[in-house]
This record gives C-alpha cells, sequence and structure tokens, in this order.
C-alpha cells in the first residue's frame, strides 16, 4: 500500500520532467522559434527575476485575491440559494428551465454587460468572476439537497426538529459531498474568468501581465506567467482535496 | 367500539385514501399501555399505513388517532419509530455516538449528559465497543442496533417498528428478538410492532392483529397466552404457540387467495 502509493508518486514526478525535458529539446533545437517558445531554463530564470526584481509577486496575488473572493461569494449564494431551491420541489419546478437556460451561457460573455453596467472596476471583475464560479456551486447543491435521503427527513420529523435544525444537521451534510465537488469545479472557473477579465477588462494580475508579455514579445515572462497559473490551479486542487478528505471521512471509511 | 383513556393508541374509525383508493377504511383498534402487539397481513393492507399514522407521519382523512390520551397531530418525541431500512435512516456521516446523540441534540439533553447517556444506550444494544465506528463500517444487525439505541434515546413510552428485523439473517434476527423484548420489558414500553413474519408475531406479542386488504382493515385479533419471558426453542415448541400459528397462517392464506 505503501510502496505502491511512493511508486505512483515517483512516476509522475518523472511523467513531469520528461514533459519538461521534451520542452527543453524542443526549444534547445529551435524547432519552434525562441521568440515564440523559450525553453523551461529562460521561463524559469524569467519566474525568479520577476519574484525578485520585478512585481510578479504582487500581480500573482491580486490574481489570488480577486480568484478567492470571487469564488467566495459564488460559494456563500450558491450554497445558500442552492438550499433554498433543492429543498423546495415547487420552486425546483419553477427554476429548473431558466437555470439551464443560463448555465451554458460562457460568462466571459457576460464581462461587456458587466463592463456597461458596472464600469471597468474591481467591484465589475469580482461580480463576473462570482456569477460564472456560481453556476457549478448553484446546480450541485440543487442536486445535493434534492437528493437526501426522504427517510432521513421523516427521522427528522419523528424527531421534532426545526426546519433550520434538519438544513444544518441533515440536509447540509448529506448534500456536502456535492457541494464540495461543486466548489472544485466552481475555483477552475473563478481562476480561468479572473484571468480573462484582468486581459479585457486591464486589471492589474497575472492575465495582464500574461497578456503584456505576449504583446510585446517576452516570451520567457509569459511562459513564467503560465507557469505560475499552473502551480495555482495545481495547488488550490490540493487544498480542496485535503479539505474534502477531512470534511468527508465517513465517505473513505466505508467498506 | 371502546376507547378509554388508559389506552396507549387509538384508532378511533380511522380511513385513509390516496388519490381516491382507499387505502384503511373505518380501522378502530385500542392498544393497551405496555401492550406489545403485533401487526400482520398480506401486502396492501395498510399495516406500515397505520403505523406511520400512529408516529403522526400521516395524517388520516377520518376519524382520529390518539396517543396517550391526546389526538395526534403531528410526531411526537415520546413515540419513537424504528424503520426497516436502517442504512436509510441512520445518518452515514455521523458515528454510531453522534447517531444516537441526534435524539439527546433534539430533546435537548446538555451537552454534558449526553456521551454518559450515550454509552448506556450503546452498551444496552450490544454495541459497548463501536461507539466512534460509522454505520457503513457495521453489518446490518449492528446498524439496526443504532438505530434501536437512537430511539431509546427519546424515552419513547411507545415504541412503533416497522418490520425492524426483516432485512436480517435468521440468527441476527433471533437475537434482537430477545434483546428487544428484555429492553421492553425493562422499560415498560408499549410496542406496535408491524411483521410479515407470522412466527415473529407470535413470539414477540400479547396479542397479534391480522388485516384484510383494499381497503386495510381488521381480519382477525388473536390474544397471545405463552408465559413470558419467551424463549427461542420452548415457547416456539408450544402447543398454543404453534395452534396461533396455525391459525395466523390459515388467516393469510386466506386474505390472500
Amino acid at each position: 500500500m505503501k510502496w505502491s502509493r511512493l511508486l505512483s508518486l515517483l512516476a509522475s514526478f518523472l511523467v513531469t520532467a520528461l514533459f519538461v525535458l521534451a520542452w527543453k529539446l524542443v526549444a534547445d533545437y529551435k524547432l519552434v522559434s525562441p521568440v515564440f517558445l523559450p525553453g523551461p531554463d529562460r521561463a524559469w530564470t524569467s519566474l525568479v527575476r520577476g519574484f525578485t526584481t520585478g512585481d510578479l509577486g504582487v500581480k500573482f496575488l491580486a490574481t489570488v485575491e480577486r480568484m478567492f473572493w470571487g469564488w467566495l461569494i459564488a460559494s456563500l449564494i450558491g450554497v445558500a440559494l442552492g438550499a433554498a431551491i433543492g429543498t423546495s420541489p415547487k420552486l425546483r419546478a419553477y427554476l429548473a428551465p431558466m437555470l439551464e437556460f443560463l448555465r451554458p451561457l460562457p460568462a466571459s460573455a457576460t464581462i461587456p454587460v458587466a463592463i456597461a453596467v458596472l464600469g471597468l472596476s474591481d467591484g465589475m471583475v469580482l461580480a463576473v468572476i462570482a456569477f460564472g464560479a456560481l453556476w457549478p456551486v448553484l446546480l450541485a447543491t440543487i442536486h445535493g439537497f434534492a437528493a437526501v435521503e426522504p427517510r432521513l427527513y421523516e427521522v427528522g420529523r419523528a424527531l421534532r426538529l426545526s426546519r433550520a435544525t434538519v438544513i444544518a444537521k441533515i440536509a447540509l451534510p448529506s448534500a456536502s459531498p456535492d457541494i464540495l465537488a461543486g466548489m472544485r469545479l466552481g475555483l477552475t472557473v473563478a481562476l480561468i474568468l479572473s484571468v480573462v477579465c484582468e486581459m479585457i477588462a486591464g486589471r492589474d494580475g497575472l492575465g495582464n501581465w500574461i497578456l503584456l508579455a505576449a504583446r510585446s514579445f517576452r516570451a520567457p515572462d509569459l511562459y513564467a506567467g503560465v507557469i505560475l497559473l499552473g502551480l495555482l490551479g495545481y495547488f488550490t486542487a490540493i487544498a480542496i482535496g485535503l479539505l474534502e478528505a477531512r470534511l468527508l471521512v465517513w465517505r473513505s471509511r466505508a467498506r | 367500539m371502546n376507547t378509554s383513556n388508559d389506552a396507549a393508541i387509538v384508532f378511533d374509525r380511522v380511513s385513509l385514501a390516496y388519490g381516491g383508493r382507499p387505502i384503511i377504511s373505518d380501522l378502530s383498534l385500542d392498544v393497551g399501555r405496555g401492550e406489545i402487539v403485533c401487526i400482520i397481513g398480506p401486502s396492501g393492507c395498510g399495516k406500515t399505513t397505520a403505523l406511520r399514522m400512529a408516529g403522526g407521519l400521516v395524517r388520516p382523512l377520518d376519524g382520529t388517532v390518539r396517543v396517550l390520551g391526546e389526538p395526534l397531530t403531528e410526531p411526537r418525541r415520546d413515540v419513537a419509530i424504528v424503520f426497516q431500512d436502517y442504512g436509510k435512516a441512520l445518518l452515514p456521516w455521523r458515528t454510531a455516538a453522534a447517531n444516537v446523540s441526534l435524539a439527546l441534540e433534539a430533546a435537548g439533553t446538555p451537552r454534558s449528559e449526553r456521551p454518559e447517556r450515550i454509552r448506556t444506550l450503546l452498551a444496552k444494544v450490544g454495541l459497548a465497543s463501536h461507539e466512534d465506528k460509522y454505520p457503513t463500517e457495521m453489518s446490518g444487525g449492528m446498524q439496526q442496533r443504532i438505530q434501536i439505541a437512537r430511539c431509546l434515546a427519546q424515552d419513547p413510552a411507545v415504541l412503533l417498528m416497522d418490520e425492524p428485523f426483516g432485512a436480517l439473517d435468521a440468527m441476527t434476527r433471533q437475537g434482537l428478538q430477545d434483546e428487544m423484548l428484555s429492553i421492553v420489558a425493562e422499560t415498560g414500553a408499549t410496542v406496535f410492532f408491524v411483521t410479515h413474519d407470522l412466527e415473529e408475531a407470535v413470539y414477540l406479542g400479547d396479542r397479534v392483529i391480522g388485516l384484510l386488504p383494499n381497503p386495510g382493515r381488521i381480519g382477525i385479533d388473536l390474544k397471545v397466552d405463552l408465559p413470558r419471558p419467551r424463549d427461542q426453542l420452548e415457547t416456539r415448541e408450544m402447543p398454543e404457540f404453534l395452534r396461533l400459528r396455525r391459525t395466523l397462517f390459515d388467516f393469510i392464506e386466506k386474505a390472500e387467495a
């Protein structure tokens, strides 16, 4: 068990190393022009320089902050709305068609509307991120609450639990695996929208950094930004995975 | 019908229909305090529906259900319901102890008193060393024991049991039957026990009531005069046990015909 985990970890490192090596070879032999594809060494140097002498750290934090707040707002609204809709079959019937219509709209398509209404402000960016990240959370929460075992509601009735207690002690924990899965997806959407908004609305952040680097042919800087985005996505996914493992112990302990 | 205030559960000319189809029609039945009444009958006779009405989960269209002298309009905490599908009636994200705790939380038992009571209750149902296990880590019999412990945590005057041992294997079932009888003897609770197992009904009950289907009504009301405490081997070999079993068997055969 322990050995096989170690082995798979080793294998995944190996695959990553091979990928970087392939990248290096392609760059070294100039299969792609170095103007467009710098080697990993140059990208790395640029990344380090960005953090030590440049303002990459500030931009990185700006993006993280934007993503986090947008995601948090989306999660809070999504869970609250989803709980209300999911626990009421009537509301579900009324709202489902509209939700299905709004859901597949690409969130970036709302950016022009948001700019028109809210202007080129940080509030607009936050609104767009929250709007986009809302859907996965909302829909997963609705499903989670709608799928609560009816028998458990009867147990709640037999024990004369209040509506609030039923939601807190029965419905919410029961829906928590779905909610966390939705929040995981929402986080990805939040990251994407943070970057897109920064590019379109010119807010300071990694998205803007990448766009400016591309426009001025600073390819190593561009790749440094992309690597940073990848790392950000990777580590937030790990963080939420840890949260899941902690909150859903009962699932992993099942026989 | 004599509807004395002494009875634990009184069905007084109760009727119920779903979408125009009568489920129970004009049912009158008294269950005395401390009595163990077993309900049998072919499927569709409304025995589970009757239990749900006694639990306040379903309200009759006509007539009244009284529990401990009061008309029932909603569930009461001193009436505990043991569901057949223990796997669905337990909270899978809570350990055995925390599942029992739910009933104490509902009753507003002070936090400091809960661990002690939970330990006592789990010990009573034979789960003393399994407090921290999740339901999914336990066998069906153990899961049903958690549910029984949670119901006992309600300090119930009335226990409504809906085929609680129906999904368990024979050995586990017999063990739980005896445990239930000794717990009930200790607490003096009234038991309304729905089952499809005729022998189980005779073995457990002070009375066995057979319902007829379409619509549900009483077809037979048998007094069980078997000595207590009952014994899985001796009781089941008594001529009276066999006679009652035969009577019920004939009843069911006719009811299903």
